[in-house]
């Protein structure tokens, strides 16, 4: 259980505090800052949590805030309290679009508000942010509202202490439309021979529903664990270097958001829910199959000590070729001391970003089966003062493939069925396959 | 009304007065806001006032003032009111008073919000006279109709113990409070039961919680899948708490919690493997379906932030240590990814060496690569724990794999020689390293002797050893190196050493005194003369005086060179057969019953760091001087009797603060520990400390 939580500025300074317990006093969150720096200079390695003066610290460090949580007691559940300040973090962000030391400043009142709704006594409480915009009404930024207006409004709504705690009633849409985006994740390790060291599939199911009364609704995907199907409907054979022909493919390591009935799924392998409103993440899954590069770069770089450095980049799109590739972004790391850059290239559109020490090659478009390449030439420095620090940064690429799913995940059907309202719905689904933030080439 | 009353009470109520800039000081402009017959205007001040107390800004001077504007059908502005109430009701006591009736009024409004609310910031005053009243609203909202009121009062009655356990008992809300357990409402119950919990660790005796839970577990199971997230994470701690009657009953609980394996909320996933955890063993029979489940639970937990990361490697450490076989197929996971933050990396290389399984030597050569990968980084402290990783896998795969030919301990070992010459900036964690296969390798001598003479070449051409090495651990490894793998100039190494010998680490100055004995035969009487000299009356450690002591006795008797050659006989000393630490069984048991707590993150049971003081003071408005004269005035009352208190601190509570880093003194005697020079430097714990004990009485 919290002590405090507070939110601090990029030095951690508070900005803002909400005490939960008596026990821990408000210097104690004042001395976060000065913490902070002394522990910096000790040591490169920062926990997340430390403890001072029998005072226990747990912070998330976020945009230019840090989200600080104070405890005296050592049994309370650390995985609980950065659940919640992650948690915190989003629902503030729907309420003031963005969490930094600005909008805080200027949205203290509803934070305060969210903080004493959100936890009491250091324990979490209610976290849906459709169940809190229900009683916590308050506009940023605009600081009239009638008195009067507010005075029946207000009042916690009965859903929040029941079993569906995330949906309230009485929701009416005229077209009723469930939209579901499967977006693939790839993360990936390369060697500069174009061997895949390790790579893995991050799925996320995305639903935003506009769906009127309280729905209850049932998933159907390809997943072997989940649901079998003698269908022999044939889909778009997945890149996954596999040969089976069964177009079911097994999800690991599945999550589900609170609304799915977990012990539906764990016994009839059913996925059923009744969604909140709006947008949410159904659910994630993960997949290990070995894939093969999707985007692949061959770079070589040759560095000529103290007069320039070359480096010459072919970049590949290995996948179908009706399919494009957008938005690709390859990211490749130079000295810090190179300058004058000079480049040459067949496609898309070469910068070079002093401040992060790199050349970016971007694309807004890439067809699958092209090849593209390039060469760059930076000088160096002919004196310097220092031995080159070894260049231990990756080639970072980044892209987003529309209308495919590396692992081949289908959905069967999302069937909406409404008991009371009985009304006609439009289920819609996006695939998206895009880089993961960790989708690099090892130099 | 009519409508021109209407229109008036509209124009009256939407009026601002803009705030004036006055050379009277803002304070006296916000107080004339406070108390302006226009209600915006009043807001608007009341906003501003909270601003200010924001940033920092004391606006207690105001508390009158603002009370005036807690009487209001306006929602907010009340919270705003009760937020500033809250706030400054410690420093302004005698004022709060003025508030009970509001309070109390309150807890009886109509709307929920406000009753729980007023009840709610009523608990959090430590103020006497406030508490007097709370008896009524309390009871009443315990009952209350609205489960919403009844989760923030039995809630209430944890934080009305803290502040006064004794009329907490009077009124006997604490068997409400165990009423509470079977409310029709999820969220009550928990909310019941974290209260429980709080009551009980903050007094364990004045409830039976274990006995409550066990009543209870039906209940428990029930309501699980019908609570948001945090509830489910109270019960969930409860469950593994509980103590089962019969492997049915732990067969139930695990049924019913495995689906949560798959929850979104990371914490509904950590606290069900440990819940999982810790009934299987009273299963009879195990299926080993459920380990892979638990597998990929923690494996999921590797894409959640990196905070919680960190808390699930730390714990997955301490899992792994009770079941090695979990996770054996997912090494791949932990693999370093290049953004991680230092203290996830570090982590992660060591359960990757805990994972691999040494059978399978292509993983060991695979993870070896992805070492040495580590080891070019630029991060001093991850290279120095990518270093040490790699003599840990090559003593673990020798002693433990099929290592044929001793081919990967080899590897290894010419490795460690090429990183010797090539890093030089870390030689300290270098030495350990190499020492640590030497001893590993003390009696077998798998270690090619080309290896060693190319190490012992390199490392007898270093210069200036007195600054090269950062730490203790480094030099006292060095010396043991040279005095076991060279023979020349012995003397002119160590020299400079000697020079510096009472700034030398205790452990170095051991290692010094050891190895000197160790080879009197090759170095001149006058020199091992000095060194059992400086041993005997310049040292600080009381076992290195000890030891020089019981050397120079054993050097001045008739077969004494008999006897220190038999001390220091290969075969005598035990063998070295693995540098991953392991928990010893009792603090595993502690930590995996604590998993996800921060004790398991410090390692740490919850026994072993010190309790949370339980006293409760009640601060009414003491001067802060005052309280400073009281606290000087017990350090030195209590200075005779050792007990530490910490003079920075201006509040009257005990502060823990010394016994603190008393705590971290213990633990780095403790890593001393590990050291294993020789079964003869196990440091005796308690004399360290004590002595940095004094250190520290001395500062004071």
């Amino acid at each position: 259980m919290a002590s405090y939580v507070a939110f601090c500025d990029s030095k951690g300074k508070p900005l803002l505090s909400r005490r939960y317990q008596d026990d821990v006093s408000q210097s104690a969150v004042e001395s976060f800052q000065h913490l902070l720096l002394e522990r910096e200079q000790e040591s490169s390695v920062m926990p997340p949590c430390f403890h001072h003066n029998g005072i226990h610290y747990m912070y998330v460090q976020y945009n230019d805030v840090y989200v600080l949580a104070l405890t005296r007691s050592v049994s309370v559940n650390a995985t609980t309290m950065f659940a919640f300040m992650y948690k915190l973090i989003n629902v503030v962000e729907e309420y003031v679009k963005r969490v930094e030391e600005e909008s805080i400043r200027d949205n203290y009142i509803i934070i305060y508000e969210l903080l004493d709704e959100m936890m009491d006594k250091g324990v979490p409480q209610v976290t849906e942010t459709k169940m809190l915009k229900q009683y916590i009404t308050q506009k940023s930024f605009k600081l009239t509202r009638s008195a009067k207006k507010q005075k029946n409004v207000a009042r916690p709504p009965t859903e929040l202490t029941n079993s569906v705690s995330w949906r309230p009633e009485g929701i009416k849409y005229k077209k009723n439309e469930a939209f579901l985006d499967v977006i693939e994740s790839i993360n990936m390790l390369m060697t500069q021979q174009g061997q895949v060291l390790r790579s893995e599939i991050l799925g996320t199911v995305k639903v935003r529903s506009r769906l009127s009364g309280m729905p209850d609704l049932k998933l159907g995907l390809n997943d072997k664990g989940i649901f079998t199907t003698n269908d022999q409907e044939d889909s778009p054979e997945p890149v996954v270097s596999s040969k089976k022909k069964n177009s079911n493919i097994e999800l690991e390591d599945l999550k589900f958001h609170q609304c799915v009935r977990l012990s539906k799924f764990e016994n009839e392998k059913i996925i059923t829910f009744i969604p909140p409103d709006g947008e949410f993440d159904l659910m994630t899954y993960r997949l290990s199959t070995p894939i093969k590069p999707l985007i692949w770069c061959d770079v070589k770089v040759q560095v000529h000590s103290g007069s320039r450095i070359e480096i010459h980049c072919r970049a590949k799109a290995q996948i179908k070729k009706k399919s494009v590739a957008n938005n690709v972004e390859i990211l490749i790391p130079i000295p810090e001391d190179a300058d004058s850059p000079t480049f040459k290239y067949s496609r898309g559109n070469i910068k070079w970003v002093p401040e992060k020490n790199a050349i970016l090659w971007k694309f807004s478009s890439f067809q699958g089966g092209k090849e593209y390449s390039m060469a760059a030439q930076l000088g160096l420095p002919s004196v310097s003062d220092a031995e080159p620090p070894k260049l231990k940064r990756p080639v970072q690429i980044k892209f987003q493939i529309p209308y495919f799913t590396t692992s081949g995940i289908q959905v069967r059907y999302l069937k909406i069925e409404e008991p009371k309202l009985q009304y006609n719905s439009y289920p819609w689904v996006r695939y998206i396959t895009q880089s993961g933030d960790d989708y690099t080439i090892r130099l | 009304m009519g409508v021109d009353k209407k229109i008036k009470k509209f124009l009256r109520d939407a009026i601002r007065v803009a705030p004036k800039i006055s050379n009277k000081g803002e304070l006296f402009e916000l107080r004339n806001g406070l108390v302006s017959q226009y209600p915006q205007t009043r807001k608007d001040a009341i906003r501003k006032i909270i601003q200010q107390m924001t940033s920092g800004k004391d606006v207690s001077s105001l508390f009158p003032d603002v009370l005036k504007n807690i009487a209001t059908q306006d929602i907010e502005q009340k919270k705003l009111v009760y937020l500033y109430v809250a706030n400054y009701a410690e420093t302004h006591p005698e004022l709060c008073i003025l508030v009970v009736n509001t309070f109390v009024s309150d807890a009886a409004d109509p709307n929920p919000l406000i009753r729980s609310m007023a009840i709610r910031t009523m608990s959090m005053i430590r103020v006497d006279k406030i508490l007097e009243y709370i008896e009524i609203p309390l009871r009443k909202t315990l009952v209350d109709d609205n489960p919403y009121v009844r989760r923030t009062a039995v809630l209430c009655v944890a934080k009305l113990f803290q502040l006064n356990p004794d009329l907490c008992r009077e009124l006997g809300v604490l068997n409400d409070l165990q009423d509470a357990l079977s409310d029709d409402n999820p969220m009550v119950v928990a909310n019941a039961l974290a209260a429980l919990h709080e009551i009980n660790e903050l007094d364990p005796g004045s409830i039976d919680i274990k006995k409550l839970v066990s009543q209870n577990v039906k209940r428990f199971l029930n309501v699980l899948n019908e609570c948001t997230e945090w509830a489910r994470i109270t019960i969930l701690e409860s469950l593994s708490e509980h103590k089962p009657i019969d492997p049915m009953e732990s067969q139930e609980i695990i049924d019913r919690v495995v689906p949560h394996l798959q929850h979104v909320n990371p914490s509904v996933v950590l606290i069900s493997v440990k819940c999982i955890l810790i009934h299987l063993p009273n299963l009879n029979t195990v299926h080993d379906s459920i380990y892979n489940k638990l597998s990929t639970a923690l494996v999921s937990l590797m894409s959640t932030p990196v905070e919680i990361q960190y808390v699930a490697l730390r714990n997955i450490r301490i899992i792994l240590d009770a079941f090695p076989n979990l996770l054996r197929k997912e090494l791949r996971i932990f693999y370093v990814k290049f953004n991680d933050p230092l203290y996830v990396k570090i982590e992660k290389l060591d359960i990757l060496l805990r994972l691999v399984p040494v059978d399978n030597l292509k993983h060991c050569q695979m993870l070896f690569n992805e070492l040495k990968e580590y080891a070019k980084d630029f991060d001093h402290e991850f290279v120095t724990k990518a270093i040490q990783s790699i003599s840990q896998l090559a003593i673990k795969v020798s002693n433990g794999g099929e290592d044929t030919n001793n081919k990967f301990l080899n590897m290894v070992m010419e490795e460690f020689v090429s990183i010797v010459q090539e890093r030089e900036e870390f030689r300290d964690i270098l030495m350990r390293c190499v020492c640590d296969m030497l001893r590993y390798d003390s009696d077998n001598n798998l270690i090619k002797e080309t290896s060693k003479n190319e190490l012992g070449a390199i490392i007898s051409s270093w210069q200036d050893i007195d600054t090269i090495f950062t730490s203790d651990l480094g030099s006292c490894n060095y010396i043991w190196f040279i005095t076991n793998y060279t023979n020349e100039n012995l003397e002119t190494k160590l020299e400079p050493l000697v020079e510096v010998f009472d700034e030398l680490g205790s452990l170095t100055q051991m290692s010094l005194l050891m190895g000197v004995v160790k080879c009197h035969n090759a170095v001149s009487s006058a020199f091992l003369q000095k060194i059992l000299e400086l041993c005997t009356t310049d040292v600080h450690d009381l076992d290195v005086r000890d030891m020089a002591m019981m050397y120079w006795r054993c050097l001045s008797i008739d077969n004494g060179d008999q006897i220190i050659n038999q001390l220091f006989d290969k075969h005598e000393i035990p063998k070295l057969h693995s540098t991953l630490d392991h928990f010893s069984k009792e603090t595993l048991q502690s930590l995996l019953q604590e998993l996800s707590t921060l004790s398991s993150v410090y390692f740490k049971p919850i026994s072993q760091m010190q309790r949370r003081p339980n006293e409760v003071h009640i601060i009414k408005d003491k001067d802060i001087d005052e309280l400073k004269g009281m606290a000087t005035n017990e350090i030195l009352k209590n200075m005779n009797d050792d007990v530490l208190l910490d003079m920075g601190d201006s509040s009257a509570t005990r502060s823990t603060g010394v016994l603190d880093e008393l705590n971290d003194l213990f633990d780095i005697t403790g890593d001393m520990g590990k050291v294993n020079i020789s079964q003869k430097t196990n440091n005796n714990n308690n004399n360290t400390s004590n002595s940095h004990a004094t250190d520290l009485l001395d500062l004071m």
